[in-house]
């Protein structure tokens, strides 16, 4: 019976196993490579990355930095990457706010705010996201005509948009002062939360923190001053010139409309994370917390807080991710995010096979870039010795 | 806070919860370095009783005053009662995201605003006390349920309260480890310690107490010396109690 025993080891049957798999999926790529390159070799299509460095000829509505017809197409495609990790940060940003709200009404005594809660999530968890999307632009849509804008403290809001007062200077400083201010913003949240901080005293860990958001604002006050250009006006207000407005910083519909939907939709989603983190915090840790005499604000900013972050955390991580490939929707408003950029680039290139390849390859390097962020975090504010919460 | 009074005078109390009577009326004073020990049946309304000493449950009507202070309405008088009294759960209830230190020195930090050096000498004396000094880097979840209760007793005494209220402290623990925590209790008690223990640990009563109260269905139905108490109870309720805890 040695042919048998030989089979039963399970060790043997493993490697037999996976290596059949490998081979077999091996096979498929090689297989499908091949065809490929056939197929356009026959349609007299040159495959390769070349094309990268030509000029799109066509224009992008909204980008973070200057684009025009000329810009060749890796600029467009950096630009659009730019753009849909703008909206995602502004959806996953909005979506936490709003949503940690609605987790917290939900999750409260009052039984009006749990009302509203539960409202809230009922509507915009059941609607469609791409339904959404529309109502808000249809709404943005709706406005009045740009001579019939509303003022409202300064700022214009019309059918082509929302025109906001601004500082008279160029995006990329813009882009560079808010990058200082944002790790001013990282850095102040780091030396408060992180374990290498803990054993300070708790007055001067917020004026390190403080410092640290301090320099970011300071860092970005510089890098203002440096970005102006002497004798001009510092600030552009937004007027009414004929038929269009001038000066101010225009948000166009198609921004607005998907930022709003993906933070509504997104909140609804992130408010039962939250209600059900908040579930999870043991009712025993917070009596603990308040017979010490912590008072109610520190029982919840020390103990039930942290505690539901813990709980909370994997299946954010999940909502997050998925948040950041709804942004693709964008393309039914037209907002020029990496997808639509990708493909209206195949549309003008017809370098199908190269865009996809990039398509995917974007969208996998910033999920998996941000899973493995937050997965980072995760561990390590594992509570340790508890093998629930996945201590490896 | 005037130390003169007694620890804890409890008049005419009473609890519900929905229509259920909880608490029937409880008449209860202990005076300073007091120990008593409460026992009785589950739902008899001892961890009630225990509990609204700090307000974890609020009662309906009666009165508590805590060394002269009248727990009324207003956070001030709730703060300082609790800033005076501490509590040991019968589920440790540490905080599982801060080590044995922290857990220790929160409170007293934030309550008391010690300074950090000062408030971790303090945990480690404590910690020292209930003779764990060696896991203060370890988190809760690393350390035994013995352990973890006598971490939960070190931090409430991280307070420097004048009272310990003990919510049936050895009830959730394997019966090796009961001994253990016992011990940090018998030492405390013989320090002087104003103890108020719901436990059925009658050994420990007969060692410890000053007096035993044994309750049931929301009264208090007995209370005397635990010699009294054990060898000639008085009523027939706790006669058939106490051949139910110590007859096997």
């Amino acid at each position: 019976m040695a042919g048998s025993t030989f089979w039963r080891s399970k060790s043997v049957r493993g490697i037999v196993l996976q290596g059949g798999f490998l081979a077999l999926i091996a096979a498929v790529v090689i297989g499908a490579t091949l065809t490929a390159r056939d197929t356009l070799a026959a349609q007299g299509l040159t495959s390769g990355f070349g094309f990268l460095r030509k000029a799109t000829g066509w224009e992008m509505n909204f980008s973070l930095l200057p684009t025009t017809t000329s810009d060749p197409y890796w600029w467009y495609l950096l630009m659009g990457l730019m753009n849909t990790l703008f909206m995602g940060l502004v959806g996953l940003t909005g979506a936490s706010v709003l949503g940690l709200i609605v987790g917290l009404m939900r999750s409260g005594r009052n039984p009006a705010a749990r009302l509203l809660g539960t409202l809230y999530i009922e509507l915009f968890r059941n609607l469609p996201l791409i339904l959404q999307l529309f109502f808000w632009y249809a709404m943005a849509n709706a406005l009045p005509a740009p001579r019939q804008s509303l003022e409202i403290g300064g700022a214009l809001v019309n059918a082509r948009g929302i025109y906001l007062p601004g500082l008279a200077i160029g995006p990329g400083t813009v882009a560079l002062a808010l990058l200082a201010v944002a790790s001013g913003a990282c850095l102040a949240v780091w030396v408060l939360a992180a374990r290498r901080f803990r054993r300070m005293e708790p007055q001067g860990q917020r004026r390190l923190s403080l410092a640290a958001l301090g320099a970011g604002l300071a860092l970005a006050a510089v890098t203002v001053l440096a970005g102006h250009e002497p004798g001009t006006a510092w600030t552009s207000w937004p007027a009414l010139a004929g038929l269009k407005v001038d000066g101010g910083f225009r948000i166009q519909p198609e921004v607005y409309a998907l930022a709003i939907a993906i933070m509504t939709y997104g909140a609804a989603y992130v408010g039962e994370i939250v209600r059900g983190g908040f579930k999870a915090v043991g009712r025993g840790q917070m009596e603990a917390a308040a017979a010490l005499g912590l008072s109610p604000w520190q029982v919840f900013s020390r103990v039930r807080m942290p505690l539901a972050f813990r709980a909370m955390l994997p299946i954010l991580i999940n909502q997050y991710v998925w948040l950041i490939k709804a942004t693709t929707l964008g393309i039914a408003v037209g907002f020029s995010d990496f997808f639509m950029v990708i493909a209206s680039s195949i549309n003008h290139s017809g370098q199908t096979f190269e865009f996809i390849a990039i398509l995917m390859g974007g969208f996998l390097l910033i999920n998996f870039s941000l899973a493995a962020v937050l997965n980072r975090l995760n561990r390590a504010i594992a509570l340790k010795g508890h093998q629930t919460t996945g201590v490896q | 806070m005037d130390l003169t009074a007694p620890a804890i005078e409890i008049t005419g109390l009473d609890k519900f919860y929905g229509s259920f009577h909880a608490l029937k009326g409880i008449d209860l004073c202990v005076a300073k370095g007091e120990k008593v020990v409460i026992c009785g049946p589950s739902g008899s309304g001892k961890s009630t009783l225990i509990r609204c000493i700090n307000q974890l449950e609020e009662h309906d009507s009666g009165a508590i005053r805590v060394f002269g202070t009248a727990l009324d309405d207003s956070l001030a008088s709730l703060d300082e009662i609790r800033r005076e009294v501490g509590m040991v759960f019968q589920q440790f209830n540490l905080f599982p995201h801060m080590t044995v230190l922290e857990n220790c020195t929160l409170a007293p930090m934030l309550v008391r605003k010690t300074a950090r050096a000062e408030a971790e000498a303090i945990a480690m004396r404590y910690l020292e006390k209930v003779r764990i000094p060696d896991q203060a880097q370890k988190y809760p979840g690393q350390l035994s349920g013995g352990q973890q209760q006598r971490v939960a007793i070190a931090r409430a005494l991280c307070m420097q309260p004048e009272i310990l209220l003990f919510d049936e402290p050895t009830s959730a623990l394997d019966p090796e480890m009961i001994a253990e925590v016992l011990d940090v209790m018998v030492t405390l008690a013989q320090e002087g310690m104003t103890m108020v223990c719901v436990t059925h640990e009658m050994g420990f009563a007969r060692k410890v107490a000053d007096r035993v109260i044994f309750m049931d269905k929301g009264e208090i139905v007995e209370e005397a010396a635990p010699e009294a108490f054990f060898t000639a109870p008085r009523s027939e309720r706790t006669r058939l109690f106490l051949s139910q805890v110590l007859g096997h």
